[in-house]
């Protein structure tokens, strides 16, 4: 859930997706769901040259699982807010670990 | 794959210190060891084995990877993520 | 249900793998990826699929030059910055704290 809550609040804001497939999509983030797949607006594609069978479009839907990276706006995320809320969620998946293993 | 199983589970026979009665007992019974990881990119680990949970993932002490066979880099601590690990082996 | 360590010594032992990543939040970090890659960064956060939050990250791309036959390939390298990062937990091979 953490990375789903994460990217929420990014929302509306410009990132660029790296597919596993080496393609690059720039677009504003519209939404996203907890598989982590991904909405983007007004896309285009880096190095369009290479890949212009993308240039009309417009918006794309990216399914989670193709996503190697997602760069983002520094200036955009909250570091300290991120990380409590990391451990937060790892002493959580520890205590649920713990449950079903007692 | 599910969490490791409860190790008190009375197993049938009895056996020897060192014979695990399951993957997951010989995984518990060699966390200290020096072992040896291969991974399916056929890349090889060798360090110290910290800890083991039920994909194994792994955490190793004092690594060193091994790419065809030479040494190529070392980590002080290393965690391996448990999908790319074909087999973990305790160096005797 | 409380805890066999008791209340308070929950967060900084290290018995289970992902521990090790825990305790590298707002340290450097190295993470070797499949498709021969490297990252070198700050990491912020993570989870137990290993995605992870990487800060002022540089990408290391290592790529075969195979145009001669003769097998003696050179490996040539890219490297790439980001100033944040997010990272994809199935690609994650390896997380090692820097030193």
């Amino acid at each position: 859930m953490l990375f789903f809550s994460f990217f929420k609040t990014l929302v509306n804001h410009e990132v660029t997706v790296e597919l596993k497939n080496d393609i690059s999509v720039r677009g504003t983030l519209k939404s996203v769901d907890q598989y982590l797949n991904i909405k983007l607006d007004d896309i285009s594609v880096v190095e369009e040259m290479k890949y212009p069978h993308l240039s009309s479009v417009k918006n794309v839907f990216i399914r989670g699982s193709v996503v190697r990276y997602v760069h983002l706006p520094a200036n955009a995320v909250d570091t300290p807010l991120l990380e409590d809320a990391t451990r937060r969620e790892a002493s959580q998946a520890a205590s649920k670990a713990k449950q079903s293993s007692s | 794959m599910s969490a490791p199983a409860p190790n008190g589970a009375s197993a049938g026979a009895p056996q020897s210190a060192n014979d695990a009665r399951d993957p997951s007992g010989f995984l518990s019974e060699i966390i200290g060891a020096p072992v040896t990881v291969k991974l399916n990119s056929g890349v090889v680990y060798k360090g110290e084995l910290q800890s083991v949970d039920g994909y194994m993932n792994i955490a190793l002490e004092g690594t060193r990877e091994f790419v065809d066979g030479k040494m190529r880099r070392s980590y002080g601590d290393a965690f391996v993520r448990g999908n790319n690990v074909t087999y973990i082996s305790a160096d005797s | 249900m409380a805890s066999p360590e008791g209340p308070g010594a929950v967060t900084s032992s290290v018995n289970e793998p992902l521990d090790l990543v825990r305790l590298s939040l707002n340290e450097v970090v190295f993470v070797k990826l499949r498709g021969d890659r490297e990252l070198k960064g700050r990491l912020h956060a993570y989870d137990s699929h290993c995605n992870l939050v990487l800060g002022e990250v540089e990408e290391t791309i290592y790529m075969v030059d195979e145009e001669e036959e003769g097998g003696n390939g050179e490996v040539r390298t890219m490297k790439k910055q980001s100033e944040m990062l997010f990272v994809r937990g199935d690609s994650v091979v390896l997380i090692s704290p820097q030193a």
